[in-house]
C-alpha cells in the first residue's frame, strides 16, 4: 500500500538524531548538548501533524526533557505552523524549517509539505473514527452506551465501524452530515459545541481532527477513503523514563502499518496513566511526576493498540542499603527498590512473624503458649520448621477451603446445603493432600460422574451455567465476560472470543445422577445485528479452533491449553493471587485482571515466580514456603521516612484485614468464650462453616462475601464506623470479656502480678511480649479500680488495638 | 429492645430480609478517612443546593394512589372503590378520605400524579427507584432477586458527593435497609448506617451506642479510650513509632484508627446521643406524628437532620394489597397520613422545611381496576408527594385519566425523579464515577429536572 501519510522519512533514535541536530550556534558543553527529534518532518498529508520531542543530553544516555520549555517559531507559516507543544502541522505545499530556540542554543528542523492541495480521500474507518474515539463520542457513558444518547448512538469503542458510519451519515433521515455546506452539518456542529450539545464541545473548530471531519464531509462521506495498510503496532518515545520530582516528559507516539510506513498519532492517541500520584498524563501525551515516589505506566491507546510507557520518580537523594538476600524473590524485590531508591522497612521481630505467618497460612491466631514456645525457641532455622509445621495443621485445608469457596461461588442458598456440605470436604481433601495446582483445576473444569458425591462435579456446577466468564477470571484473570456485548475496552477480546471460549462447555450434561460428557456444539455468536448468523467454532482465548478429533470431552482440550506452559496467564494468575494474599497486594490489583493495560508493579518477579511454580510442578504449599521464608515477606509493618507512602513495591509489610471469620475466631480464642452459631454444635469455629448464610451481625458488618461471583473482591475489607462501635461497645462482645468462664476473668483470679497479667494479654492478642513502655501504660489501669475490672479493660484495649484487629 | 419487626411479605414470595443478605455484604458502613480528606478540598456544587437533608418514606410494596391522593368518584364501581374525595386547605384540591390530617396541610407539599419510577415489579421497582438502573441479577434471573452489588443507592451517592455534616453518619437508614438502598460499587464507604431497631418501640435504642447496655461507665469508657490511644501508638519497641509526623499505624489500620474515634464521638458526644434519643421528644409531638413505625421513624429523620445526617431513609411495609386492599388502605393509610402531615408541620414550624426535601413514594402505584380478591394488583403509575427544600408548595402537577391508569401530562420518569432529587441537593447528576472494572457510569443514567416542581 502507499505510504500516503509518511511525514518523516528519517525517523531515528534518540542517538542517532544528536549526530544531526545538534545545536550548533549556542556555546554548549558535550554535557548538554541540545538534541530534536525528528531531524526532518515530510508531510504528505493535509491533516497530520508531528511531534518534536526535545531534550537535552546530560551524560551518557540521560537525556532531559526540553519540549515544553524551549521555544518553537516556523520560518513559514504559509507552509507549516508549530504550536508551543512542539506539534507541527502543515499548512501548504513549499519548504520550510522549525526553528527551535533555547537559550542561546538553536536547531532549525527541515519540513516539506507536498500533495496538500490534493490529498487523497479521507477515510472515515481509519481517519475519521480515531477522532471520535479520542473525543468520548463512543464510550459506554456516552452514544457508546445501549440506547445511545438523545437518539444517536454508537457502537462502543468502534466496535462496529459499518454501523457507526450508517449512524452518522444515514441516521436521523441524513440531516447529520450536508456535504454541500459541510460546516453546516449537524454532526460537526454538534460535536464542536457550536449548537448545544449535552456532551459539551469535544472537538474544536480549527483543530486537526476538526478540519479532518470538515474535509471527509467535503469530499462526500467516503467510508474506506483511499484505504491505507493497517496499522500493525504503535511505539512509544520514550518507552522508558526516570523522572525526578516534578518533572515534566513529553512523549510521541508513532503507528507503523503493515508495510513499513510510519506516521506520527501522538495527537490522535488516548493516554491514560496507572497511578496518576506518581505520574500524571495529559491527552496531549504530555506527563507529569509528582511528588511522590514510585512506578507509573501510562498506557497509550490507538486504534485498539495499546503500548505502555514506564515512568519511574525515585526517591531522591537515598543511599540505598540492600537487606539481606534470601532467594530470588528477595532480589527481585530489592531490585526495585533500589530503582526507587525506597528504603525497605526493618526485618519483623519473631513475634510480628509468628502472627503474621499463622493468621496468614491458617488463619488462626497463635495461643498465648505456642508463641511464648516460639519466642523462647533458640534454633537457627526456627521460622522454616514453623512454616512447615503450618503447612501440615488440619487447618490449613480448612481454611483454604473457606477461601476457595468464596470464588467457586459456593452459595448455600443458591446450590443447596447438600452440594456446600459436599464442596467444603472435597475441597479440604485436595488442599490437605496438596493436589497440584494444574490437577486441581483439571479436577473442577472437567468433573463428571455423580453428582450427589463428594467431589467436583458440585463444584463444577456451582460455577453456575454460563461457564466461560467464571473460568476465565478466575484461572485465567481474562474477564472474556466484558466481551458478551462489545469489545473489551482495553483488550483485543470481542463477542466472537466470547462465544468461541463458550463453546468449550457445551460437551457435557446430566444423566439420571451423573454429569457425563456428551457431543459438543459450537455456540451461535448472539451479538449480532438481527438477519445475521455466525456459528462461532470453540476456540481458547487468542487460539485457533480448538481440535476435538482425539477426545470425547472438549474441555480436556480447554484444561492442555490452560496449563500448556507456553500458556502465561494460568501460572501468573495464581501467583498473583497467592502473592496478593501473602502481602496484602497482588503484582497486579484487581487481581484476576491480566491484561496488557494492567501491567505488574514487578514483572520480573511475576514471571520469576510463574516459572518457579511450573519448576516446583505446581506445588502450592512449596510456593507458599518460597514466598514466607522470603526477606520480603518478613518486613516489620512499621514504616520508615523513605518508604511510608509506598504502597506497591513492598517495602514494609501491609496491614491486612482479617476475613470476617478469622476475626471472630481470634476473638473466641483470646477470650476463651466460643460462638453459638444457630443450629451448629458449639465449639464449631467460624472458618470451618460451611453455610455462608449462618446468621451474624458480626459476619454482616465485617464483610462475609456473598459468593455470587468468582471475584475476591466480594470479600468487604474496608473498615467501618459499626465495625469499631461493636468491638467497642456491643453487649455481644462486652459478655465475652467480662465472661465468668472467660480469661480475663481467670487471670484476675490468679495469683499473677498485673505485670505479668499485661504479658499474658500480649501473648494471647499480640504473639509478643509487651514493652516496658507498654506495661508502662497499662499498669495504672490496676492503681485505679479493682483487679477484675482492670484486667478487662486491659484485655478491652488490646483487643481494639488496631495491631489486633489486623494481619500485620 | 426489640429487632425491627417490619417483615415484608411480597406476591413473589421473597422477604424484604432476604433480598438484603443477597444484596449487600456490607450492610453498615460511614465514613472513609480518603473521603474526610477529601471534603476538605471539595470543589464546590455543581448547582446551589436548595436542600441540605432528604428525608424518603418508601411505602414498599405499593400504596394505592386511587384511594389516597388520585380518588376517581366518577369512574365505575370496578374501580373507583368505598373511598371518597375530601377537600383540602388548598382550594380546588381533593385527596382521599383516608388522608384526613394532610388534608389540613395540604399548603405546604405538592402532589404529583403522573409519576412513573419503576418497572411495576416489587425488588426490580425499588431497584429502579433508588439507583435509576435496570436490575442487574447476580446469577441470571433465576430467583428474581436483584443485586445491587453494582449501582449506588441516592443514599449512597448523596453520602458520597456531599459527605457529612455533623456527628451522625450522612446516610442513615431506619429501621432497616431497602432492597437495593447498598452502595453498589461505590464499596462500604458509602453504606447506609442502619438503626436496625424500631423507634417506636418504648426501650428504642441504636445498637452498640448505650454505654449502660455492657455496664461501662463514661468514665471507665474513656480510660479505656485513653489507654487504646497510647497502645495503637506506641511501637514493638516501646517507642512512638512512625516518626513525628506519621502515626504509629499505616494503611488500613489508620483509617480504622479514624473510625475508632468517630465511634467514640457518637458513644460520648451529646449531639449524636441526643439525635437518637428520640424520648426526649414532647409526648404531644409523638402522638402527631403516630405511635406507629412510620410515624416515629419520620421523626427520628428529623432529629437526625438537626444532627447533619443527609439522607434518611424510612422503609414501610407492607402496602403489597393483592388481597382486601381496601381493609388493608383503612389500616395503613393512617401511619402515612399522620407521618406525613406532621412532619412537614413539624419542619415548618421549626423553619427547616425549605432546606429539607421530603419525598414519599412506593415502587409503583396499584392497579385501578379491583381484583376478584377485592385487592388492587401491580401499577406503574403512582403519585408522587414532594415537599421543601426547593419544591412548590401546596401544588397539584400532572394528571391521570379518567381511570387513574395512564398519565395525561407528561409523566415524571425514575431519571427525572433522580435528577431533580440530585439537583436540588446541588449535585451534577451527570458526574461519571468508574466501577470495579473500569466502565464509567453516570449518576442518572439520561436524567432531567422536572421543571415543574421546582418552586
Amino acid at each position: 500500500m502507499n505510504i500516503r501519510r509518511n511525514n518523516t522519512v528519517r525517523w531515528r533514535l534518540l542517538c542517532a538524531a544528536v549526530v544531526m541536530g545538534v545545536a550548533t550556534a549556542g556555546k554548549v558543553g558535550l554535557g548538554a548538548a541540545l538534541v530534536v527529534n525528528p531531524v526532518e518532518i515530510n508531510f504528505d498529508h493535509p491533516d497530520s501533524s508531528a511531534q518534536l520531542l526535545v531534550g537535552r543530553i546530560l551524560s551518557g544516555e540521560t537525556v532531559v526533557d526540553r519540549t515544553h520549555e524551549v521555544q518553537f517559531q516556523s520560518s513559514d507559516p504559509a507552509v507549516a505552523i508549530v504550536n508551543r507543544r512542539g506539534v507541527v502541522m502543515p499548512r501548504g505545499d513549499g519548504h520550510t524549517h522549525i526553528v527551535v530556540v533555547d537559550g542561546e542554543d538553536r536547531v532549525e528542523i527541515p519540513v516539506r509539505v507536498a500533495r496538500y492541495a490534493s490529498p487523497p480521500l479521507v477515510s472515515f474507518r481509519d481517519e475519521v473514527l480515531p477522532v471520535l474515539n479520542k473525543a468520548g463520542c463512543m464510550s459506554s457513558s456516552c452514544h457508546g452506551k445501549q440506547g445511545g444518547q438523545n437518539g444517536f448512538q454508537l457502537s462502543v469503542f468502534n466496535f462496529d465501524p459499518v454501523g457507526d458510519y450508517e449512524a452518522i451519515v444515514k441516521g436521523a433521515r441524513g440531516r447529520r452530515v450536508a456535504i454541500a455546506r459541510p460546516l453546516d452539518s449537524l454532526f460537526l456542529r454538534k460535536a464542536a459545541g457550536i449548537v448545544p450539545h449535552s456532551g459539551g464541545p469535544r472537538i474544536h473548530p480549527g483543530s486537526a481532527g476538526y478540519n479532518l471531519i470538515a474535509r471527509w464531509i467535503r469530499e462526500g462521506v467516503s467510508y474506506e477513503g483511499v484505504s491505507p495498510a493497517p496499522v500493525v503496532r504503535i511505539e512509544i518515545e520514550p518507552a522508558d523514563v526516570v523522572l525526578s520530582f516534578k518533572q515534566t516528559q513529553q512523549l510521541r507516539v508513532t503507528a507503523v502499518d503493515r508495510n513499513g510506513g510510519r506516521r506520527c498519532v501522538t495527537v490522535d492517541a488516548v493516554y491514560e496513566s496507572n497511578v496518576p500520584q506518581v505520574a500524571s498524563v495529559e491527552e496531549t501525551g504530555r506527563v507529569d511526576s509528582s511528588d511522590v515516589p514510585g512506578e507509573a505506566a501510562v498506557l497509550v491507546k490507538y486504534m485498539g493498540h495499546v503500548s505502555v510507557c514506564r515512568v519511574t520518580v525515585p526517591q531522591p537523594g537515598v543511599a540505598f542499603q540492600r537487606p539481606p538476600e534470601n532467594g530470588f524473590v528477595d532480589k527481585l524485590v530489592w531490585d526495585k527498590l533500589q530503582r526507587l531508591g525506597i528504603a525497605a522497612s526493618e526485618p519483623a521481630d519473631d513475634g510480628m512473624f509468628l502472627r503474621r505467618v499463622y493468621l496468614d497460612t491458617i488463619g488462626t491466631l497463635p495461643t498465648a503458649s505456642e508463641a511464648r514456645a516460639y519466642l523462647e525457641d533458640t534454633a537457627e532455622n526456627k521460622r522454616g520448621l514453623l512454616v512447615d509445621r503450618l503447612l501440615e495443621r488440619e487447618e490449613y485445608a480448612v481454611y483454604w477451603a473457606m477461601r476457595w469457596a468464596d470464588i467457586l461461588k459456593v452459595d448455600s442458598v443458591r446450590i443447596g446445603a447438600q452440594k456446600a456440605v459436599a464442596i467444603n470436604r472435597w475441597l479440604r481433601q485436595q488442599l490437605s493432600a496438596n493436589v497440584p495446582y494444574d490437577q486441581f483445576v483439571r479436577n473442577i473444569l472437567t468433573a463428571k460422574g455423580t453428582i450427589a458425591g463428594e467431589s467436583a462435579v458440585p463444584v463444577y456446577q456451582a460455577l453456575g451455567e454460563e461457564l466461560g466468564p467464571s473460568v476465565s477470571q478466575l484461572f485465567l484473570g481474562v474477564r472474556i465476560g466484558c466481551a458478551k456485548c462489545h469489545q473489551h475496552p482495553s483488550e483485543r477480546w470481542n463477542p466472537r472470543d466470547f462465544y468461541a471460549f463458550g463453546g468449550f462447555f457445551t460437551g457435557v450434561a446430566t444423566q439420571g445422577p451423573n454429569l457425563v460428557p456428551v457431543a459438543g456444539k459450537d455456540l451461535e455468536n448472539q451479538f449480532l445485528k438481527t438477519g445475521e448468523k455466525e456459528t462461532v467454532p470453540a476456540a481458547a482465548l487468542g487460539a485457533e479452533p480448538a481440535d476435538f478429533s482425539n477426545t470425547q470431552d472438549r474441555r480436556e482440550v480447554l484444561v492442555d491449553w490452560m496449563t500448556a506452559p507456553d500458556n502465561p496467564m494460568f501460572a501468573r494468575l495464581i501467583v498473583n493471587r497467592l502473592w496478593a494474599h501473602y502481602f496484602g497486594r497482588g503484582l497486579f490489583v484487581d487481581i484476576d485482571d491480566q491484561r496488557e493495560t494492567n501491567p505488574p508493579t514487578n514483572e520480573p518477579l511475576l514471571d520469576a515466580l510463574a516459572a518457579h511454580l511450573r519448576d516446583l510442578d505446581y506445588d502450592l504449599k512449596a510456593l507458599t514456603r518460597t514466598m514466607l521464608l522470603s526477606g520480603a515477606y518478613a518486613l516489620s509493618s512499621v514504616p520508615n521516612e523513605a518508604n511510608v507512602r509506598d504502597q506497591q513495591n513492598y517495602s514494609h509489610a501491609s496491614y491486612k484485614p482479617m476475613p470476617a471469620e478469622v476475626l471472630l475466631d481470634a476473638i473466641c480464642q483470646v477470650t476463651r468464650v466460643p460462638e453459638k452459631f444457630n443450629g451448629w454444635p458449639v465449639g464449631y469455629r467460624a472458618i470451618q462453616l460451611w453455610d455462608n448464610h449462618v446468621p451474624s451481625y458480626f459476619f454482616d458488618i465485617f464483610g462475609r462475601p456473598a459468593r455470587l461471583s468468582v471475584c475476591e473482591c466480594e470479600r468487604g475489607t474496608e473498615p467501618s464506623i459499626a465495625q469499631a462501635l461493636y468491638v467497642m461497645n456491643s453487649p455481644e462482645f462486652a459478655r465475652k470479656i467480662g465472661h465468668r468462664h472467660g480469661f480475663a476473668r481467670s487471670l484476675a483470679n490468679s495469683q499473677r502480678t498485673p505485670q505479668q497479667i499485661i504479658t499474658e494479654v500480649f501473648l494471647s492478642t499480640l504473639s509478643r511480649f509487651p514493652s516496658v513502655a507498654e506495661q508502662e501504660s497499662l499498669l495504672p489501669a490496676f492503681e485505679q479500680q479493682d483487679r477484675r475490672m482492670a484486667t478487662e479493660d486491659v484485655l478491652w484495649t488490646l483487643l481494639n488495638s488496631k495491631r489486633f484487629l489486623y494481619v500485620h | 429492645m426489640s429487632k425491627a419487626s417490619s417483615r415484608i411479605g411480597y406476591c413473589d414470595g421473597i422477604s424484604r430480609r432476604r433480598a438484603i443478605k443477597i444484596g449487600g455484604t456490607g450492610v453498615l458502613g460511614g465514613l472513609s478517612l480518603p473521603h474526610l480528606l477529601a471534603m476538605a478540598e471539595q470543589a464546590p456544587l455543581a448547582t446551589p443546593a436548595k436542600a441540605k437533608a432528604c428525608i424518603f418514606l418508601l411505602l414498599e410494596g405499593g400504596p394505592s394512589h386511587i384511594d389516597m391522593w388520585d380518588l376517581k368518584p366518577n369512574a365505575p364501581s370496578e374501580i373507583r372503590g368505598p373511598f371518597n374525595p375530601i377537600a383540602t386547605n388548598v382550594p380546588g384540591t381533593q385527596i382521599g378520605e383516608l388522608m384526613p390530617r394532610c388534608a389540613q396541610v395540604t399548603d405546604k407539599f405538592t402532589m404529583l400524579r403522573s409519576a412513573t419510577l419503576g418497572d411495576g415489579a416489587h425488588q426490580t421497582g425499588v431497584h429502579w427507584l433508588l439507583t435509576g438502573y435496570p436490575p442487574n441479577f447476580a446469577d441470571g434471573q433465576a430467583k428474581k432477586t436483584p443485586a445491587n452489588e453494582l449501582y449506588p443507592s441516592l443514599g449512597s451517592v448523596i453520602s458520597r458527593e456531599l459527605g457529612p455534616r455533623g456527628a451522625v453518619p450522612p446516610y442513615i437508614c431506619v429501621p432497616n435497609q431497602s432492597v437495593a438502598g447498598g452502595p453498589g460499587f461505590y464499596g462500604p464507604s458509602y453504606a447506609p448506617f442502619v438503626i436496625e431497631t424500631d423507634p417506636v418501640e418504648p426501650d428504642f435504642e441504636v445498637r452498640d451506642l448505650n454505654l449502660a447496655k455492657t455496664a461501662i461507665d463514661e468514665k471507665r469508657f474513656n480510660r479505656r479510650r485513653r489507654m487504646l490511644q497510647q497502645i495503637d501508638r506506641l511501637g514493638s519497641k516501646g517507642l512512638l513509632s512512625g516518626g513525628k509526623d506519621s502515626p504509629g499505624l499505616s494503611g488500613r489500620s489508620a483509617i480504622m484508627s479514624t473510625y475508632y474515634e468517630k465511634a467514640f464521638s457518637m458513644v460520648t458526644s451529646p449531639q449524636a446521643k441526643k439525635a437518637f434519643n428520640i424520648h426526649e421528644e414532647p409526648e404531644a409531638l409523638r402522638e402527631r406524628y403516630g405511635y406507629h413505625q412510620l410515624g416515629q421513624c419520620a421523626l427520628l429523620a428529623r432529629r437526625l437532620v438537626e444532627a447533619g445526617c443527609r439522607f434518611i431513609s424510612v422503609e414501610h411495609g407492607s402496602w403489597d394489597t393483592h388481597f382486601d386492599n381496601f381493609t388493608g388502605h383503612e389500616v395503613l393509610a393512617p401511619s402515612a397520613d399522620s407521618a406525613l402531615a406532621a412532619l412537614v408541620t413539624d419542619l415548618d414550624e421549626r423553619g427547616m422545611l425549605d432546606d429539607t426535601l421530603v419525598v414519599m413514594v412506593g415502587e409503583m402505584g396499584r392497579t385501578p381496576k379491583i381484583n376478584k380478591d377485592a385487592g388492587r394488583d401491580h401499577h406503574i403509575l403512582q403519585t408522587a408527594i414532594f415537599a421543601g427544600g426547593g419544591v412548590k408548595r401546596g401544588a397539584l402537577i400532572g394528571g391521570s385519566d379518567a381511570t387513574a391508569s395512564a398519565p395525561t401530562t407528561p409523566p415524571m420518569t425514575n431519571q427525572s425523579f433522580l435528577g431533580t432529587i440530585f439537583h436540588l441537593m446541588g449535585i451534577d447528576y451527570n458526574k461519571l464515577a468508574y466501577t470495579d472494572v473500569g466502565r464509567p457510569v453516570s449518576i442518572v443514567n439520561g436524567g432531567q429536572v422536572f421543571e415543574e416542581l421546582l418552586a
